[in-house]
């Protein structure tokens, strides 16, 4: 628009020189006249335009700087809005007195404004916040460069809260620090909500290390009463055998029986030292509960890369279970899962559960994994059985019998394409023969 | 009269070992490693005290002791196992057992509790 308005006066005066020179004196006043009055009519429609534009451009600037003060208003609604504590800190004083605070702040920190502003930043951490980190933060800010860290801070109260805390210089054109901006997070409900879930993986943990040391005492006392029952029974019948005949013969025979009752005395103690928990049956949703599981290995999952999708069907019934052994049994058949699929470019666990029946519900773990081999399948899950450099060859056994405890069965069967996929059902209704 | 025992237990030693026992008491006494093959082997009404062990594979000494009774048949059952769980008497009492016994087994108690099933 500014470009058109100028080239046309000087299109104008191009045309000028041109003008007709001749003996009509009066056409050429005449002439002479109109050409004026033209040009001054041009004269004041470029005057105009120029007025015009003058005129936009006052309104242009007007309008540029309404936008430029919203923008600024709107920044410091959102600033003021914000959940996170946002501040600013003088970089030029040595104390880094603060020289803006939004409320958040104040609401986390528990101090009022006049309390904060001008006030040295690090002032407000008190004497009970970690002075190491109060330190770290400002060699940090001295260095010129950015802080980011989490911390137990005090409310002016006393009342702890977690601190997520990112302090990050602002440069002038220069490149110079003039300030420092920083922004507080409260990640005290986060904390609390890890903290549960990791001890809910303890406990779950825990329980299952007991349970399979449990399992294994089981198992290893099952294999040593065999022997000692042969032993004493030979022992016993060549007692027998002997009537009144070898009396030293007798004697060892005697000290035989003693001894292997020993031994199994020694196992009984051991065994009741390690009685399993009996199940607490409470009423359980499958969905909630494989959720829950979920969320615990979670951490683990990502670790290893690989992902889970659940397919939980949402018109399960309740079912009567132990909560935390179901777990394990879940836990169990998906670290299984994730092992198999250590080696495999595939990433897919998959959790579904279904009602196999009006009666039943069916949990299913699949993995893309390597699969079962077709010799392994007999004695998958006996006792001892591993297929794991550095297993026990506990977790399924467990699982099964857990399972079966339910009610319910656990098999095991290799997928069409790939993998395996590790199933178990539980009755709605608890059979009562058990 | 002597008293037919058949013992059940897949550990071989285990069978050995308590038929050389009950011998030396006058018992006549078959062995099997399974639960199938004393089925295969034994009838319903052949007379005879089951010395039972649980853990087995394949047919366990609980489904063995079910069928048992479905068929009818009368067979005293003693259950010999190394598990020691709390409810397992009670258990084995109410599957219609004669008796429950912990592994190693004392030859006296088994005797005792075999005679007493004669009576």
């Amino acid at each position: 628009m500014k470009n058109k308005i100028i080239r046309k006066p000087r299109q104008t005066r191009v045309i000028l020189p041109e003008k007709p020179k001749g003996p009509l004196l009066n056409i050429r006043i005449r002439n002479n006249l109109e050409e004026k009055v033209r040009q001054q009519t041009d004269e004041l429609k470029i005057r105009e335009g120029q007025l015009k534009l003058g005129a936009d451009r006052e309104k242009l600037g007007a309008d540029r700087e309404k936008i430029a003060e919203e923008q600024i208003h709107i920044r410091t609604k959102a600033m003021e809005s914000t959940l996170d504590g946002i501040f600013i800190i003088d970089a030029k004083k040595a104390d880094f007195p603060i020289i803006y605070a939004n409320p958040s702040f104040f609401n986390l920190t528990g101090y009022s404004k006049s309390e904060v502003m001008g006030k040295s930043y690090f002032l407000l951490y008190g004497f009970d916040a970690n002075l190491r980190i109060v330190e770290e933060i400002k060699q940090t800010l001295h260095q010129g460069k950015s802080f980011h860290g989490e911390m137990l801070n005090f409310k002016k109260n006393g009342e702890k809260y977690w601190c997520l805390l990112r302090i990050a210089p602002v440069r002038n054109a220069k490149g110079i620090i003039t300030h420092y901006v920083g922004i507080k997070t409260d990640t005290s409900l986060m904390k609390q909500r890890d903290s549960e879930i990791e001890e809910q993986r303890e406990e779950l943990l825990h329980v299952t290390r007991v349970g399979k040391l449990a399992e294994f005492v089981s198992s290893l006392a099952h294999e040593i009463s065999q022997p000692l029952t042969a032993i004493l029974s030979y022992a016993q019948a060549a007692q027998r055998m002997l009537k009144d005949r070898e009396p030293q013969l007798r004697e060892i025979l005697q000290y035989i029986i003693n001894d292997d009752q020993r031994a199994a005395e020694v196992i009984r103690r051991l065994r009741s030292l390690l009685k399993k928990n009996k199940p607490t049956f409470e009423t359980l949703d499958i969905n909630t509960l494989t959720n829950d599981t979920v969320t615990l290995i979670m951490p683990h999952i990502t670790a290893k890369n690989k992902v889970i999708r659940l397919e939980l069907d949402s018109n399960l019934i309740t079912i009567q279970g132990d909560r935390i052994q179901l777990q394990q049994v879940l836990l169990n058949l998906i670290s299984n899962s994730l092992e198999a699929m250590e080696d495999s470019d595939s990433r897919e666990l998959l959790i579904r559960t279904s009602l196999k029946d009006a009666d039943t519900i069916l949990v299913q773990v699949k993995d893309s994994g390597c699969g079962i081999p077709e010799e392994n399948k007999p004695k998958l899950f006996a006792h001892f059985f591993t297929s794991k450099p550095d297993g026990l060859g506990m977790g399924l056994s467990i699982s099964r019998s857990i399972v079966e405890a339910h009610g319910g069965h656990l098999e095991a069967e290799n997928n069409p394409d790939r993998g395996a996929t590790f199933y178990f059902t539980i009755p709605i209704h608890m059979k009562s023969d058990r | 009269m002597s008293i037919n025992i058949f013992i059940v237990d897949d550990d071989e030693s285990v069978c050995r070992a308590l038929k050389t026992l009950l011998m030396t008491y006058d018992f006549e006494v078959k062995t099997f490693n399974s639960a199938q093959s004393f089925f295969a082997t034994v009838d319903h009404d052949d007379p005879g005290c089951l010395l039972l062990d649980i853990h087995m594979p394949g047919l366990d000494g609980w489904e063995v002791q079910k069928r048992i009774l479905a068929s009818g048949s009368t067979r005293p059952v003693i259950f010999i196992s190394a598990e020691k769980k709390d409810d397992a008497t009670d258990r084995a009492i109410k599957a219609g057992a004669v008796g429950f016994l912990q592994k190693p087994v004392n030859g006296q108690t088994l005797v005792d509790l075999i005679n007493g099933v004669k009576d």
